[in-house]
């Protein structure tokens, strides 16, 4: 199973980005739907989830508000803003570009 | 805005500090929660849950701190805590804190205020558009040339003229007043590139006389007198009881030739007299350089125009006449006076903020010697280095800041009073903080800073391992000769004060002592200034002085009045090219000049100028009579050192009739105290009826002479106004209040030099008397030590004086070579003494040296009294 270090520098906010792209998701829930949508191979552990959900929220990328899940506890709800969507749009391109450049060299056609 | 976006952020992570923690900390519970849930729901007891759940979760404290860190904020907390920690010392001490502030206000405020007049007199451009393209004249002599004909013939530069500082007196309603007004050439607004704000400037033809009278009138006197009204353009204005239509106003910042001119009115001269040329030289010229033409080249063609213009002259001018004729910046003509007087003035200001710099850092420094247990103590606790530093920077940064706005207030004050303090310069009254005066201040701040910060950092290296060295004294020693050293320094600046002062206070001092050749006190003059409609002709004018007389005369206590042209030292020129008899001059070569004073017969005994030999002027010498004159003795020593004037002619050199000398009386000053001009010959009196002008179309100055037990100024004014509505009499003071007001600008310089001196010595000796208090308490063991061996009271007192007296002398000696290189800029104020005076630079450094051994004794004593039994035992 991987661990969050072995996660590629900088991966970690495009899948935050990613999985609150469609509605507001509180933090522990972030890491859960990471985690199943993996299939368990990708763990985020709260001591670098909570931090970059912090500093994405500095950024201006993403946005929090307060309220009540369906169980009726209070959370934090995070979602994308206006400029998190072109950031995701921007980091997804390099993904893209960095995964594809690296199944070149280890898979040669 | 993505980044005004973050800025909010920012802002928030500030100021919602409270609900932003709430926030957080829910956050993380709830996820301790879901985890816990999740637990229970796998099937473990609550409390197995919540055990695992807070393993699984970590430190929360530590998630807590880095989410913290994610708002990049911290910095500013710990710059807060700094501060507050900073200013809790500072209130802590607040005897050290004032002490700091206030001697940086001083030497900040002086520099703000001195530098920003120098910058706004001097190099402030001037407000008319290309400002180095205008150029002023000079001739190479006293006088200031025919002007409108160097108009006529010039083609590279374009001259306009003008006739500075004419009074008149102008009547709107029923009551007159008095106003600066200038008669200027049609061209003169083109010239300076000025347009009116409302109407129109003059038209060429409005110069020739028999047009009907315009004038323009300053924005001050439109928003003033007539309310801001647009309709003003119609009104009529009477100047010197003469109407003249209203055609435009000027803009407010206009001020030419003075910034209080009130109305202008063009020149009005007669083109059908063949001689108008040479009735208008009493014009100022002023030029602008057309496009690409150069002062040299502006000047090149000057000198040939007036080549062209000597022959013109109906009678023959001095072939040399014009010769050196030179093309000068208006800017630099403007200011050529005070230029020396600002530029010392800053450089003095310059040597109060060393003194002030040096005596703050003393102060600095004495203080953080006192907090070397606090500093020994917080590093033993833990405290960083960088953070002391980081503490200690804080600290200077806020008193710098504390010292610097204090200072801008004072600079403030003093520019606000500048205008009073410094006397007669030119565009000084618009000066204002400007955004140059604001960056001055931050640079003078920003200095202050880094110096104040270089002190505790030097301590901090001369500190290094200072916690395990056992011995403090070599360190202390260290620093406190630092801090001699910076005594001195202080002493060498207020040394260089001392003496620029001494300079000129010498200099009032030679001129108090000078003889005005004028022995009266009961004498009160003024300045009457009459129009055409009352002295238009001689008869006319001379039936309104009677008249006039006969009032003053009515007013009690009145003893006598006379007149003449000009009232004596106020610097205004009177002269008169004549020839001499038995004093041939070549043709072509210069005619003497003679100072041309008018006199009405009681002129000499009411001013207590005493007749050497002959008669003084009698009513017997009237229009009709014999033309006469009276000479000064100096006057008769030069031209006939061998035999009696009396009886010999002097002849006007563009007049027929000569004057036969009737008398000789003794000297009098009638230009200034310190002399006359250098191309003045000698002194002629002329009788008052038979100089005035047959016919007159300008304005005639009359200065009046009133003998009075005592000086009723609003008497004379009140008794004038009741049966002259439309005369205004001005400047109405006491002939000795004239000599005062004669030396007045060297007297503000003085006094402000003196002030800045006494500011500097003071800062300098509170400074020494520091340094001398603290090493006398450092070596209070040494001194018991030395007692118990035998050493006297005597020896010990000796051995602090002589301290005081070394750095005294090392002061002084590089003060005296401060000093000497500045005191050229005092060069052209001074008067009676050398620059090198001697008396000055022995008495400066002497004063210092006896201040500096005073403020010696306290701290000497103390060390002589030291018990060295109680001493020793301490140890």
């Amino acid at each position: 199973m991987a661990r969050p270090s072995d996660l590629i520098q900088g991966t970690l906010d495009l899948l935050i980005l990613k999985t609150i792209s469609q509605e507001p998701v509180h933090g522990w829930a972030i890491a859960k739907r990471i985690q199943q949508a993996s299939n368990d191979v990708l763990l985020v552990q709260q001591g670098s989830l909570y931090p970059a959900l912090h500093r994405l929220e500095q950024q201006g990328w993403i946005q929090s508000e307060i309220r009540e899940t369906a169980s009726g506890r209070v959370a934090k709800f995070y979602s994308l803003t206006r400029d998190g969507k072109k950031q995701m749009a921007k980091e997804l391109e390099q993904w893209e570009r960095l995964s594809t450049a690296i199944s070149l060299v280890v898979n040669p056609a | 805005m993505l980044w005004l976006k973050r800025l909010h952020l920012r802002i928030r992570s500030v100021v919602q500090r409270a609900a932003l923690e709430r926030d957080l900390d829910q956050e993380l519970r709830f996820h301790l929660a879901e985890q816990r849930a999740e637990y229970v729901s796998r099937g473990m007891t609550d409390s197995e849950a919540e055990l695992a759940a807070r393993r699984a979760f970590g430190n929360a404290a530590v998630l807590a701190e880095q989410c913290r860190d994610q708002r990049r904020t911290g910095w500013l907390d710990d710059l807060a805590s700094d501060a507050r920690f900073a200013i809790r010392t500072l209130t802590r001490s607040p005897g050290f804190t004032w002490a700091a502030v206030a001697t940086l206000a001083l030497g900040i405020g002086a520099n703000i205020a001195f530098f920003s007049a120098a910058y706004g007199v001097l190099f402030r451009p001037l407000p008319y558009p290309e400002p180095d393209r205008l150029v002023e004249v000079d001739l190479g002599f006293g006088g200031v040339g025919p002007t409108t004909a160097l108009r006529d013939l010039s083609g590279l530069v374009e001259y306009a003229g003008y006739q500075p500082e004419v009074e008149a007196t102008a009547q709107l309603g029923g009551e007159a007043v008095r106003l600066q007004a200038a008669n200027v050439t049609w061209n003169l607004a083109k010239v300076l590139g000025v347009k009116p704000v409302l109407g129109r400037w003059f038209k060429a033809a409005e110069e020739s006389a028999g047009q009907h009278r315009v004038a323009v009138v300053s924005n001050r006197m439109w928003r003033e007198r007539f309310g801001a009204d647009p309709q003003v353009l119609s009104r009529r204005i009477l100047l010197n009881g003469e109407p003249y239509e209203i055609v435009g106003v000027m803009p407010a910042s206009f001020g030419f030739p003075a910034h209080d001119t009130e109305a202008w009115t063009p020149i009005r001269i007669d083109p059908l007299n063949r001689g108008y040329m040479w009735g208008n030289l009493n014009l100022w010229p002023i030029g602008r350089l057309k496009p690409s033409v150069t002062l040299m080249s502006g000047e090149a063609e000057l000198r040939g125009v007036v080549e062209r213009i000597r022959p013109m002259f109906p009678w023959r001018m001095p072939d040399v006449w014009g010769r050196s004729s030179r093309l000068m910046h208006h800017s630099d003509a403007l200011v050529k006076d005070s230029r020396p007087k600002l530029l010392a003035l800053a450089a003095a200001s310059m040597l109060l903020l060393v003194i002030a710099c040096g005596n703050v850092a003393n102060l600095l420094l004495t203080h953080w010697l006192r907090r070397d247990r606090e500093f020994a103590l917080r590093e033993a606790l833990g405290a960083g280095r960088g953070r002391l530093v980081r503490q200690v920077v804080t600290e200077n940064a806020i008193l710098a800041s504390l010292g610097g706005i204090a200072g801008a207030a004072a600079g403030w004050i003093l520019i606000n009073a500048l205008p009073a303090l410094l006397g007669e310069v030119p565009r000084l009254q618009d000066i204002a903080i400007a955004p140059r005066v604001v960056l001055l201040a931050g640079v003078a701040v920003i200095t202050t800073f880094a110096i104040l910060s270089v002190v505790p950092l030097i301590r901090s290296r001369l500190l290094h391992g200072r916690v395990d060295s056992s011995g403090r004294d070599n360190v202390l020693r260290q620093s406190t000769r630092l801090s001699l050293a910076l005594a001195g320094l202080q002493l060498a600046m207020a040394t260089a004060l001392l003496i620029g002062a001494g300079l000129m206070g010498r200099t009032l001092w030679q001129l108090a002592n000078v003889d005005s050749g004028i022995r009266t006190s009961k004498v009160t003059t003024g300045t009457v200034s009459v129009g055409p409609s009352r002295c238009g002709t001689s008869d006319r004018c001379w039936a309104f002085l009677q008249d006039l007389n006969a009032t003053l005369a009515a007013t009690p206590g009145v003893r006598s009045v006379n007149w003449s042209n000009g009232i004596p030292l106020t610097r205004q020129t009177s002269a008169m090219s004549v020839d001499i008899e038995d004093h041939p001059k070549e043709p072509g070569a210069p005619a003497f000049v003679l100072w041309h004073a008018t006199a009405t017969p009681g002129y000499f005994s009411t001013l207590g100028i005493p007749l050497r030999s002959g008669r003084f002027f009698s009513d017997g010498d009237t229009r009709a009579s014999m033309p006469v004159a009276i000479i000064s003795e100096s006057t008769a020593k030069r031209f006939w050192p061998n035999e009696t004037p009396i009886g010999k002619t002097i002849r006007p050199v563009s007049g027929k009739v000569g004057r036969i000398i009737v008398g000789v009386v003794s000297d009098v000053k009638h230009y200034a105290l310190d002399g006359f001009p250098s191309w003045i010959d000698g002194v002629q009196y002329v009788p008052f009826e038979q100089a005035l002008p047959a016919r007159s179309s300008n304005v005639t100055q009359l200065s009046v002479f009133v003998e009075a037990a005592e000086t009723q100024v609003s008497a004379l004014q009140g008794a004038i106004r009741r049966r002259f509505p439309d005369v205004v009499v001005s400047d109405l003071k006491s002939i000795e209040k004239v000599r005062d007001d004669s030396v007045s600008n060297r007297r503000s310089m003085a006094w402000l030099l003196s002030f800045l001196a006494a500011l500097g010595l003071l800062l300098g000796v509170v400074g020494v008397h520091g340094v001398l208090t603290q090493r006398a308490a450092q070596r209070t063991r040494e001194i018991g030590i030395r007692m118990a061996l035998g050493a006297s009271a005597g020896d010990i007192a000796a051995t602090v004086l002589r301290e005081a007296f070394l750095v005294a002398i090392a002061g002084s000696a590089v003060g005296v070579i401060v000093a000497a290189g500045l005191s050229r800029f005092l060069r052209a104020l001074l008067f009676g003494i050398a620059e090198s005076d001697v008396v000055s630079y022995i008495a400066g450094p002497a004063i210092l040296i006896l201040t500096a051994l005073l403020a010696a004794a306290a701290p000497a004593y103390r060390a002589s009294s030291v018990d060295p039994a109680r001493t020793l035992r301490s140890e």
